[in-house]
């Protein structure tokens, strides 16, 4: 009978991870549509304003200080979308998921990414292709973030029916027990390092997760994911 | 004159991006349009040099229309424009076959230089792209690859790209990717300079 309630709650948990998938799309999505072709717009046009505003100096100047307020919006949206916007879980297998969010990681950066895919990797379900890419995700900023390393390492793995990803870098380290004891009980604001959201995530599909860090000896992430 | 034909869904964008373009002295709009279905027609009549396209169209796929235009006899330079700065974009303006790809989430001025880059002959795509362009391992910088030297040849023996990519097996992108580093090695700007350098090595009794 447990087991049976188990396996409930896992797959009523695996379908809210679909559902937020989905609303995190939806978001990004009005962004995209709305506020950043505006913007793209405004800004072509004051450009146009400002050169023919090369007579008059002081107006040119407050034209060119909007032009650089709007691009500060951009830039700002531009972090957002790039961060959230879920890639085609469905259409991408799994390793090309995740050359793309190291591609992505390194073009928003500008720190290295040096990726271990074995070339037979193959695919895995939809959920646990979704928490790979979310913990990566998440690693990959907590390690550009906090590490102070120019280059983090990014292994996958495949063992029989599971999935092993490990991230890890030679930056400064910290404290792992002492960090994961203050995000206990962060409730929806979430801890600084996520490393909440991501044992939460191995949690709800049965899967293992390993932190190895000291102050000065780098960082090490290990988590362990049924493929199916 | 750089001959630029614009395709976006957002008519506000459209409307920026030609008053902007207008103001250039080296490039001028050809034609534009907010419906995908009409961009290879419009190709057809208007044969621009470059074609700024943005890819999450509403009536078509952008790849698509991507496709169909590299199917052309002489296809435009094709830069894509999207709001996505992420692998996602990134590798679906690759796999279509796109010349060069713009943020609208950058500076429009970023567009502008994009569009004078591609039409020179450019692939623009952020540094980080490259992984998929040549695989994961590089070779050591300064000298030629196995597959650099292979194109080289070909490139010597007068083949165009697409026909290196035919004989090599790989993508139209993968070989433009080749031909620019192998350039940027052999310190030539185009293919007469490095054929000329090829024959040169040739002759001296040390084929490269």
């Amino acid at each position: 009978m447990t087991e049976y309630r188990d396996a409930e709650a896992r797959a009523a948990s695996r379908r809210l991870l679909a559902t937020s998938e989905r609303e995190l799309q939806r978001i990004v999505l009005d962004m995209h549509d709305g506020p950043v072709q505006d913007i793209f717009a405004a800004l072509s046009q004051l450009q146009v304003l400002e050169r023919a505003l090369a007579a008059d100096p002081p107006t040119q100047q407050r034209s060119r200080q909007a032009v650089r307020l709007l691009e500060r919006a951009l830039g700002e949206i531009r972090n957002f979308i790039g961060a959230f916007r879920p890639p085609g879980f469905e259409r991408r297998a799994l390793g090309e998921i995740i050359e793309g969010l190291a591609v992505q990681h390194e073009t928003l950066t500008e720190q290295g990414v040096e990726l271990d895919l074995p070339d037979d990797l193959g695919d895995c379900a939809l959920p646990t292709k979704i928490a790979i890419y979310r913990i990566l995700q998440e690693a990959l900023a907590n390690g550009h973030r906090h590490s102070g390393a120019s280059e983090q390492r990014v292994i996958v793995e495949r063992e029989g029916g599971s999935l092993t990803l490990t991230v890890s870098d030679r930056g400064r380290g910290f404290n792992p027990e002492r960090v994961l004891a203050s995000e206990e009980g962060v409730g929806v604001e979430g801890g600084h390092f996520g490393l909440r959201g991501i044992q939460d995530r191995v949690e709800m599909l049965g899967g293992a997760f390993a932190l190895e860090s000291a102050p000065g000896r780098g960082t090490s992430l290990t988590v362990t994911l049924p493929a199916e | 004159m750089i001959r630029v034909l614009l395709a976006d869904d957002h008519a506000i964008v459209l409307e920026g991006l030609r008053a902007l373009l207008d103001g250039e002295p080296d490039i001028t709009v050809a034609g534009w349009t907010t419906d995908g279905t009409e961009v290879v027609k419009l190709v057809q009549q208007h044969k621009p040099d470059v074609v700024v396209l943005d890819l999450e169209l509403t009536t078509i796929k952008g790849t698509e229309v991507l496709a169909a235009l590299r199917d052309r006899p002489t296809p435009p330079k094709v830069l894509v424009l999207t709001a996505y700065n992420d692998g996602e974009s990134l590798r679906s303006a690759l796999d279509a076959g796109a010349d060069g790809l713009a943020l609208k989430t950058e500076s429009p001025q970023q567009t502008l230089t994009a569009i004078r880059q591609v039409h020179a002959g450019q692939l623009v795509f952020p540094q980080a792209a490259r992984r998929w362009i040549e695989g994961r391992s590089a070779g050591a910088p300064g000298d030629l690859t196995p597959r650099e030297r292979e194109v080289w040849k070909l490139v010597a023996g007068g083949l165009t790209n697409p026909q290196i990519a035919e004989r090599l097996g790989l993508s139209d992108n993968t070989v433009k990717f080749h031909v620019q580093h192998l350039f940027s090695k052999l310190g030539v700007k185009n293919r007469t300079e490095a054929a000329l350098k090829y024959a040169h090595g040739a002759r001296r009794g040390a084929p490269p």
